[in-house]
């Protein structure tokens, strides 16, 4: 009977039905059920996250869901961040924008994370998507603000402008006016990234007035700390903001416009920016910061008494990324004031400086662990760990799903014992059940990856660098994290062993990065060969990797699985491991 | 490097992806030896025991009630339990339990690009792991900001912040309305710097003694050079300047 009642839906009904499902892991989990499911799903399938813009083409993402509405695209390796992929890799969006210029003329939404985005990209997507609403551009590079200018002039219902850290090369200030005077449907705009060049403030302020469902606006640095009290005004219904400079001569009449401006902000829960901060402004902010969740002063150099000052006036903060100019001192309060926050980011202030410069340790990472009974998510650097320390974080905080801790000095050990740090993160991935992205430093052996291969079944992401002492530890992590989806390694001694008994792993995994590690060329190509859906591309500034004998380790190596073959745009640097018979075997 | 291949071996009982398993038979591979075997009789790697909980309860004596009993040292922990739910995988090389053994190659080590220290100015390339926009925007503050008022005054002096990865710096003398540009990157030594200096102002010998050496440093603080070691001075100098003794 139930059976029968399952194959008497109409299309329509179950289509219906699948609209409700709003993750990707259940759309795909529907997909599977039977023919006639994928079927329908395909079609009624609006939204895409595609982790790798290699790992599938263009043209097979058009022929399976020919409706799609929004798109969301990830390119370059994450340690692209940090400058360890060459400039020129590839990562391009235009390919993308063209197939679905013709594809999807509805097309309404584009999220895209380090890819490298044209001028050309954008005109594209300005002229050939009519009812353009999102555009979200984080890390990308490649464009300037003439390709803003053609995304502001055409696409009149451009809900969201979100540039996050992207490089635009900034020739003019004069894009915000592109948008047309009837133009009033913004509700996002995040321009913190652009230059420090002039900023047409007459454009932004009257775009500001018209859009009465602005909700996000972020600027950039050189709007000026008079013009937020005028801006705040004009947009009282903000929720998120981020100043510009947040600095002029202290003058009690500015003040106390710009204290008035921020208290009629009824609505604002986040806050960021603050370049240049003087301290003796911050007040101007305490009218709200009793509702603020998030606050990120990772651009704003203040001083732990500041800080502090700060912190305990925002009982409700949820999210705070700071400069480790808190110091230890700042953390601890923290951690008395702020009994909601979940998410925790110190930066360094002086990323290159051998000595500390400022009184951050492992304690005030404890004391927020302590204090914060719903901390999820940490981003730490400091100069200095203990495993004791590490393992009272893992017992206060069993919940933490992200726990990344960079100790500055590579190699650093636990510096009251000197024993690596083995321990200390074997408690954290022991403690903390749902951990899902880990990021490890100090001195560590491989006992630190059995421990994480033991343990870390949930884990998602890890990142590894100058770890471990043999092909022990990467077979551990490989053999034994069933989660794991991307593996980032740099600097470490594993090599083709742990590879190639894990191969299949990989097929598995979205990606797998390894830089300055010891995998041969020879071991390059066997994986390339044997394993058809993985994409092994060496990348070797030095040369072709074949000039040199099959022993040799690799500079670099990206490993992930694909649909669509090897890529087409490789630069002179990149080799992919093809088979070499692949032609025979398809002819 | 003896590398053995167990080629078309045990594919997954369950595959991993839901994507057809690619098989490496009908690639006209010769399975070596008997399908599966190799892969049950997997090693089971016998690891020391675990000192998590030894440290839990020294570093915690108080919650060791939590520690102890109901945890798993490694030495009770099957790692490659074939029951488990995970994919099992296919191997390309049978994984030994002897890692980095003798069969490896010599040179390998020798040829490793391991731990490649390149210069770009910041030491070891991507590392910490910090953005680089990050540090690009960073690179636009003042350091040691919080000292706003000082260095605003800098600025005032007409000695902007030194971009990190510029080796020139402005060089003023008193008395004189325009300041020069010196490349620190071919100085090692006040010596050199100094007869660059006096060259560079037409300053003999004699008249050097009229001059003092001050540079303004991170935290926007004039400083005189000669009250340094060369090293700090060229770490944390942005900008330089000649004042004329008086009296």
């Amino acid at each position: 009977m139930q059976k029968k009642m399952a194959y008497s839906f109409p299309d329509e009904v179950l289509e219906h039905v699948f609209s409700f499902i709003q993750s990707d892991k259940d759309r795909n989990a529907v997909s599977m059920v039977c023919k006639s499911w994928y079927e329908i799903e395909r079609w009624c399938r609006r939204k895409i996250f595609i982790g790798n813009c290699y790992a599938v083409s263009p043209r097979i993402m058009i022929r399976r869901f020919p409706e799609i509405r929004s798109v969301e695209l990830k390119g370059k390796p994450h340690f692209a961040d940090f400058n360890l992929v060459p400039e020129g890799w590839g990562g391009y969006i235009l390919p993308w924008i063209v197939e679905m210029a013709g594809a999807y003329p509805w097309l309404e939404e584009i999220r895209l994370k380090r890819m490298v985005v044209t001028d050309e990209s954008l005109e594209l997507i300005a002229k050939s998507f009519k009812n353009f609403k999102v555009l979200v551009l984080s890390f990308c590079e490649g464009f300037s603000t003439d390709g803003l200018a053609a995304i502001a002039a055409s696409c009149k219902n451009l809900k969201e402008l979100d540039l996050r850290e992207s490089e635009v090369d900034d020739l003019s200030g004069h894009w915000l006016s592109h948008f047309p005077e009837t133009y009033t449907s913004l509700v996002s705009l995040n321009i913190s990234c652009l230059g420090s060049d002039e900023v047409s403030f007459s454009a932004l302020e009257r775009l500001v007035g018209r859009c009465p469902n602005l909700r996000t606006l972020q600027l950039n640095r050189a709007v000026p700390l008079d013009k937020i009290a005028t801006i705040l005004r004009r947009a009282p219904q903000l929720v998120e903001f981020g100043t510009g400079t947040y600095a002029a001569e202290l003058r009690p009449d500015v003040f106390s416009n710009l204290a008035g401006a921020f208290s009629s902000c009824k609505e604002l829960r986040s806050l960021s920016g603050f370049w240049d901060v003087v301290p003796a402004y911050l007040p101007a902010i305490y009218s709200v910061c009793s509702r603020i969740s998030s606050l990120n002063l990772s651009y704003a150099t203040i001083q732990s008494h500041d800080l502090i000052k700060l912190v305990c006036h925002c009982p409700s903060l949820q999210r705070l990324l700071v400069l480790d100019y808190i110091e230890d001192s700042g953390l601890e309060a923290l951690a008395s004031s702020c009994k909601d926050l979940q998410e925790l980011r110190v930066f360094p202030s002086d990323p290159f400086g051998a000595e500390p410069n400022v009184s951050l340790t492992e304690q005030g990472l404890v004391a927020v662990s302590l204090g914060c009974p719903k901390l999820q998510s940490v981003l730490y650097f400091c100069h200095q760990m203990t495993n004791s320390a590490l393992v009272n974080i893992a017992q206060n905080r069993p919940n933490l799903t992200r726990f990344r801790l960079c100790i500055i000095a590579p190699r650093k050990p636990d510096y009251v014992t000197l024993e690596p740090l083995d321990v200390g993160f074997g408690a954290i991935v022991q403690h903390c059940k749902d951990l899902r992205r880990l990021s490890l430093s100090g001195l560590l052996t491989d006992r630190v990856f059995e421990y994480i291969g033991t343990y870390a079944k949930k884990l998602e992401m890890l990142s590894v660098a100058f770890a471990g002492d043999s092909d022990l530890g990467l077979h551990h992590v490989l053999s034994g994290c069933e989660s794991l989806r991307k593996l980032e390694i740099r600097d470490c001694s594993f090599g083709d062993k742990a590879l190639l008994a894990n191969a299949a792993k990989l097929e598995t995994m979205r990606s797998l990065w390894m830089s300055s590690c010891s995998v041969s060329f020879g071991a390059c190509k066997l994986l390339g060969q044997k394993m058809p859906r993985l994409n092994v591309e060496v990348i070797d500034e030095r040369g072709p990797p074949d000039s040199r004998p099959e022993s040799c380790p690799v500079e670099k190596l990206y490993i992930y699985r694909s649909v669509a073959g090897p890529r087409f745009d490789m630069p002179p640097f990149v080799w992919t491991m093809d088979d070499e018979d692949s032609a025979l075997r398809l002819s | 490097m003896c590398m053995e291949l167990q080629l078309g071996l045990a594919l997954p009982s369950t595959p991993p992806i839901p994507i057809k398993m690619f098989d490496l038979n009908s690639y006209g591979y010769e399975p070596r030896e008997a399908l599966g075997s190799n892969i049950l009789s997997w090693p089971l790697l016998k690891l020391g025991p675990c000192d998590i909980n030894n440290i839990n309860s020294s570093s915690s004596s108080s919650s060791s009630s939590s520690g102890g009993s109901r945890k798993r040292g490694f030495d009770e922990v099957v790692l490659f339990d074939e029951n488990r739910a995970v994919p099992k995988t296919l191997p390309l090389l049978l994984w030994s339990n002897q890692p980095n053994d003798e069969d490896d190659p010599k040179d390998l080590e020798d040829n490793s690009s391991s731990a490649i220290f390149k210069n770009d100015g910041e030491g070891l390339v991507g590392w910490p792991p910090v953005k680089t926009w990050r540090k690009k925007q960073r690179r636009q503050i003042p350091d040691g900001g919080a000292q706003n008022n000082r260095v605003a005054a800098a600025a005032d002096n007409g000695c902007g912040v030194r971009a990190s990865n510029s080796t020139f710096v402005k060089v003023k003398i008193e008395g004189v309305a325009i300041a020069r540009k010196i490349d620190l990157s071919v100085h090692h030594s006040f010596e050199t710097l100094t007869s660059t200096l006096m060259r560079m102002f037409g300053i003999s010998d004699e008249n050097w003694k009229c001059f003092r050496l001050t540079y303004l440093d991170r935290e926007g603080d004039w400083l005189l050079a000669e009250d340094v070691p060369w090293r700090t001075f060229i770490r944390s100098l942005k900008c330089l300047k000649l004042i004329r003794i008086r009296g």
